[in-house]
């Protein structure tokens, strides 16, 4: 019979063989992970994975959702009387600005069919929350709206800043309830782009954090600083006529360069706007 | 069999809470990990047969949120398991402060390495500054005893 003297104080455990194979089997899964491209295979394994993670992720976000719901209601019942009020005005304006718009609208319609020009389209989309950002993926951020939400790979996605919209990114990976939201300032991203009042074109692309770049301009282009740049019609993904940012200095290199490059300023910082808005596809026209 | 269903359920915990902290604290700029906190707990509460599948698919879910590379984590969370797993021989990880030294030290060398992974493999620049990095770890250090003692509760120190 052992004595209680004679137990060991902690149980270290015995590093066997098996216990030196588990490791390097991850390690080495992890690495053929790395460095397989993201495509094919890593695409599968992503799949089967998302079975297991997406089911978590949405009771995540549900708990936070519920948790954030009740510290919002109890701040909006203390606030309730002081609000109406002030929607109560905001309405009356709202009418009335209705009634304008309604009238200008009919207007544009009249004049669109006189002029035979094509009908502009009516932005559709979905509201959805930042979900989940992780301060390391400056460059992307994942949202509570997926594919069942209408949703779809390379959607715009607008930001509002103050009441103006602002584009914000593009979406890169749908899954059912969740997106991955590629922000401006990747690399990988880019969209055709105006500047106002130059109307001057060129090609915006992401140039790592806070900064982007507008380039392909015509060297001989009166572009300047302060100038504000929107989306262009030229562009596949984008509507036309989103603000994107303000030029804050247009790059003059020496060299043999043929066009001009702009450093531009982002309107939005999607990364810490907590709702954003996600165009669907374009399924009716103004009639 | 009751070992593993357990630590599914932490594991769920784990995430829901990584989640709610992110949502909360990532637009602040702060890194936290509750992840690698967790899958540590595990390594100093739990045999490798546990501790290293766990360090792996906790790896796994943080690297199904990135969009430039698969894995990284995965590797960075299995290395750190490692070193818990060698760890373990030198400290006690029943007292606090040993708890939040390691996930101290593993916090920053998670984050550094993971960068380092990032700019390697996808030449992509995760870094978010000093602040965030060092400001991250000591999170994650102050939340170590919490988490160690959750896990340590759920399965009463079976190694």
């Amino acid at each position: 019979m052992k004595s209680r003297t004679q137990q060991p104080k902690k149980r270290v455990f015995n590093v066997n063989r098996q216990n030196r194979i588990l490791p390097a089997v991850f390690i080495v899964l992890s690495l053929l992970l790395m460095i397989l491209p993201l495509e094919s295979p890593v695409a599968s394994a992503k799949a089967l994975l998302s079975y297991i993670f997406i089911p978590q992720i949405r009771a995540s976000h549900a708990v936070m959702e519920y948790a954030e719901g009740v510290s919002d209601t109890v701040k909006a019942l203390l606030h309730t009387q002081r609000e109406n009020v002030l929607l109560q005005e905001e309405m009356g304006r709202l009418r009335l600005e209705n009634a304008q718009a309604q009238e200008i609208f009919a207007e544009n319609k009249r004049l669109t069919a006189a002029l035979n020009l094509p009908a502009p389209s009516i932005w559709r989309g979905v509201w959805a929350k930042t979900a989940y950002r992780d301060p390391t993926q400056w460059n992307s951020v994942v949202i509570d709206k997926g594919s069942l939400d209408g949703i779809h790979e390379r959607a715009a996605v607008i930001a509002l800043k103050n009441t103006e919209p602002v584009l914000a990114g593009m979406v890169l990976e749908t899954d059912e309830h969740t997106a991955k939201v590629l922000l401006l300032r990747d690399e990988d991203f880019a969209a055709a782009v105006y500047a106002l009042p130059s109307h001057e074109e060129g090609l915006l692309s992401g140039a790592g954090a806070g900064q982007m770049r507008m380039q392909y301009l015509p060297y001989l282009s009166e572009i300047k600083a302060g100038e504000k740049v929107y989306t262009s019609s030229s562009s596949s993904i984008f509507p036309a006529g989103i603000l994107v940012g303000e030029i804050a200095e247009v790059e003059d290199e020496n060299g043999l360069q043929t066009s001009l490059t702009a450093r531009v300023e982002p309107e939005a910082d999607a990364s810490v706007t907590r709702e954003l808005f996600v165009l669907t596809p374009q399924k009716a026209e103004v009639k | 069999m009751a070992n593993a269903v357990k630590l599914f359920l932490l594991f769920i915990a784990a995430t829901i809470l990584h989640w709610g902290l992110m949502t909360v604290l990532g637009g602040a700029g702060v890194n936290l990990n509750m992840m690698l906190v967790f899958a540590c707990a595990v390594c100093a509460c739990l045999g490798p047969q546990y501790g290293y599948p766990t360090a792996f698919i906790c790896g796994l879910f943080l690297d199904f949120f990135g969009i430039k590379l698969f894995g990284n984590h995965a590797f960075v969370f299995t290395l750190c398991a490692c070193m818990m797993y060698g760890l373990d021989k030198r400290l006690d990880f029943d007292a606090p402060v040993p708890q939040m030294a390691s996930i101290l030290v593993l916090s920053l060398f998670s984050a550094l390495f993971n960068a380092v992974l990032l700019h390697v493999f996808a030449g992509f620049s995760s870094w978010a500054g000093i602040g965030s990095w060092l400001g991250g770890a000591v999170c994650n250090a102050l939340t170590a005893p919490f988490v160690f003692w959750t896990v340590r509760r759920t399965f009463k120190r079976e190694r």
